[in-house]
């Protein structure tokens, strides 16, 4: 196949090489659609700041997208970066960040996937791609070490995301670990704003609509084959063995141990009895369901199972699957994630496993995010039931638990037929349109960002992050390991100032982990020891607060990002649904609203912006060493 | 009282599914009272469940007691009445 564009080979003309900085490829791979311009940029003098992955990603979005630059214009970029870890033996190293303007809150989006993205594009000598432009028409980006060239997708056209791979697999006759392959499935191409980012079938960049982003620059699929260039750790030793105390930690700490060994299977059955998994759109938190059956080793024993790990992983979790029973018996899917289980499955009242994990895994291949696919299809079946969406409206019937139906909405949305169309702009927006009582039953942040896939009613902690972030999802994440920096060991989840503290305490550490190049689950480890690591491969001395440090950087860029686009304060609630107040349940009667303000006033002081303008204050970001950011945001 | 998930390891489970003991306690007895007397019987489950000077519950097993996270309806000094059921749950990351 004839390339569009290609990219220059080494020649006399070609950018000097930088100072080599261990772990590093050194440089990011620029590739302008519009002209079919691909050009590498040297990169070391800010890599000790700003890391990699979306440290990196947050800086060249602030730099380089300005305010008037929308999520669907083609100024806007959309970076692929990975971090200074990818391609060396720490558990985990494929990982894929994505950072652009993304479609649901029109803002500052940063989402994580895995597989092997991340080591093929440092083995092929890149820390990053940076993607700018729309291409003339659907395009692929193909990437075998110095041989960069924009290739025509027309034959690619509507595939889903798996057939994409397949294909592209096909096409260069590489498979397995030879070649990673991200790519957008119909949704993206058409523009859905919860397009997700889907690679080596099964791992997603799901968040924002940043599959959205690449379909509005016609780019179906970034196929990169496994490089040959080297990549060395500064202390070769030392990096073993901060592997070697962070793969013991994962198997053996309390808290990972159950990561290590079942990924994120038994949040269902824990979740449940916290009151915290999502049933029926948030109308209930009871079940008759024998939750037994939800434990991690049932799930996992009903089906023919086996690994499908990412770059140099030893976890188990992470599995390809099939289905051995019912109407889709023989299918290969992926087993879901906890995320899987609850948006295509729980949230919209499905129990049966088996058409879970299809459902799981058509989404991924339509590349429609999970979490807002459950929202949007749980309010059409809750509307259904109560009346406030007709047949007329949607087209046909849709009634809790039917898997048909659900997946009849999917490629509705997908290709933006009939209601679909508008079902395709998300939950939010979908529901405004409707209004009436039909826009009361809708969970949805007002920023236009999903929520993960819990009843945060019964988790407080991720509804603030999810409302106050920065970037399209939840920023601070989950509490690990947080009495290393002094947080408490546990705090009373329906205390709003415990919560806000533990929140904003934490905020730093998961833009930290996204900024090695790595995974959320091999690094649900003590910051100390990423630390450890990323010293040995490059030769820098990190320390605990360093990292943490580095992670409020990304964060207050974001926020500043955010804040010049004109995302404020006033959008940091719930909807009515998502902030009410649980009818049943461990969390009944627990009434959020009651004490949000308190929370938001915590987490503000806590953090360290100002609550009237959601600032980072001059003095916040005069210790994160963010000057510059300061003239920005606070002259007069 | 129910043990679940990896915290069935510490009584002699296999680390998946779940546990039940009942417990005998006399009248104004209290959450830790009880937390107490059943890990004294397993010393796994006692160095998990406390912290390290054993004063106050560590920070990976969640305490629930009738489906409510200890700090709800009852904190460690709440007294227990008949029928009581107290959850050890397994701190678990991901989703």
């Amino acid at each position: 196949m004839s390339p569009t564009a290609t990219a220059t080979r080494p020649t006399k003309k070609a950018a000097p090489a930088p100072a080599s900085v261990p772990g590093y490829a050194g440089k990011l791979l620029r590739v302008n659609l519009s002209t079919g311009k691909i050009w590498t940029q040297p990169w070391a003098g800010d890599m000790r700041e700003y890391l990699g992955g979306v440290g990196l990603g947050a800086k060249i979005l602030y730099e380089e997208v300005g305010p008037k630059v929308h999520w669907d214009h083609t100024d806007n970029r959309l970076i692929l970066a990975t971090g200074p870890l990818a391609g060396l033996p720490v558990w985990g190293t494929g990982g894929l960040t994505v950072v652009t303007r993304g479609a649901q809150t029109d803002g500052a989006t940063s989402t994580q996937a895995n597989g092997f993205f991340g080591a093929a594009l440092k083995y092929s000598g890149y820390d990053a791609i940076v993607v700018q432009g729309q291409a003339k028409k659907l395009s692929y980006l193909y990437i075998n070490d110095d041989v960069v060239e924009i290739r025509d997708a027309a034959h690619l056209k509507g595939k889903d995301t798996w057939e994409t791979q397949e294909a592209l697999e096909a096409e260069h006759a590489l498979s397995g670990h030879r070649m990673s392959v991200y790519s957008i499935g119909p949704a993206g191409e058409n523009l859905v704003r919860f397009a997700a980012i889907q690679g080596d079938y099964g791992h997603v960049a799901s968040k924002n609509g940043c599959g959205a982003v690449m379909g509005k620059k016609k780019l179906k699929a970034v196929c990169i084959v496994r490089g040959t260039k080297a990549l060395r750790p500064h202390d070769p030793r030392g990096l073993v063995q901060a592997a070697d105390d962070i793969a013991h930690d994962l198997k053996t700490d309390p808290a990972t141990s159950t990561l290590y060994r079942w990924g994120t299977l038994p949040g269902v059955s824990n979740l449940y009895k916290l009151g915290v998994l999502p049933i029926k759109n948030y109308t209930t938190n009871l079940t008759t369901v024998d939750m037994t059956t939800w434990e991690p080793a049932k799930l996992r024993a009903g089906f023919d199972h086996r690994g499908h790990q990412c770059n140099a992983c030893g976890m188990h979790h992470c599995h390809i699957q099939v289905i051995g029973k019912g109407p889709k018996a023989g299918e290969l899917v992926d087993e879901p994630e906890y995320e899987g289980w609850s948006g295509a499955g729980w949230q919209i009242g499905l129990t049966d496993k088996e058409s879970i994990t299809w459902l799981n895994t058509r989404l991924d291949r339509a590349c429609l995010d999970v979490n807002e696919f459950g929202w949007v299809c749980g309010w059409v079946m809750e509307c259904m039931e109560k009346g406030y969406l007709t047949e007329k409206q949607v087209g046909f019937k849709l009634a809790w638990g039917d898997v048909d139906g659900a997946y009849r909405l999917v490629q509705m949305i997908s290709h933006r037929e009939g209601f679909g169309d508008l079902l395709a702009e998300g939950v939010k927006r979908a529901s405004e349109k409707i209004g009436g009582e039909a826009a009361k039953c809708a969970v949805y942040t007002k920023k236009g960002a999903s929520p993960r896939g819990h009843d945060h009613r019964g988790r407080w902690e991720e509804m603030l992050d999810t409302c106050t972030s920065s970037n399209g999802t939840m920023e601070s994440a989950n509490a690990t390991h947080q009495t290393e920096i002094g947080l408490p060991g546990r705090i009373n989840p329906f205390n709003g100032e415990e919560v806000a503290r533990m929140v904003g305490g934490i905020l730093g550490r998961k833009h930290f982990e996204d900024s090695l190049g790595g995974c959320i689950f091999t690094f649900r480890t003590r910051v100390e020891m990423l630390a450890r690591a990323l010293s040995a491969a490059t030769g820098w001395t990190y320390t605990l607060a360093d990292a943490m440090r580095l992670g409020r950087r990304t964060a207050a860029i974001f926020r500043a990002f955010n804040l010049r686009c004109g995302i404020g304060t006033d959008v940091e609630y719930p909807s009515p649904r998502y902030g009410s107040k649980p009818v049943d349940g461990p969390a009944k009667d627990h009434n959020v609203m009651d004490q949000w303000e308190r929370m938001r006033e915590v987490w503000y002081e806590t953090v360290g912006y100002d609550i009237k303008t959601g600032k980072p204050t001059r003095e916040t970001l005069k210790t994160l060493g963010l000057d510059r950011l300061a003239k920005d945001l606070w002259r007069k | 009282m129910e043990v679940t998930t990896w915290v069935t390891k510490h009584v002699g489970g296999d680390g998946s599914g779940s546990k039940v003991f009942t417990e005998a306690f006399a009248p104004g007895e209290t959450v830790r009272d009880v937390l107490r007397r059943c890990s004294a019987r397993f010393p796994e489950l006692d160095a998990a469940l406390w912290s390290p000077d054993r004063a106050e519950l560590g920070e990976h097993i969640e305490v629930v007691v009738n489906d409510a996270v200890l700090g709800v309806t009852h904190g460690l000094d709440s007294p227990l009445k008949n029928g009581d059921r107290i959850t050890l749950l397994g701190q678990f990351m991901g989703g």
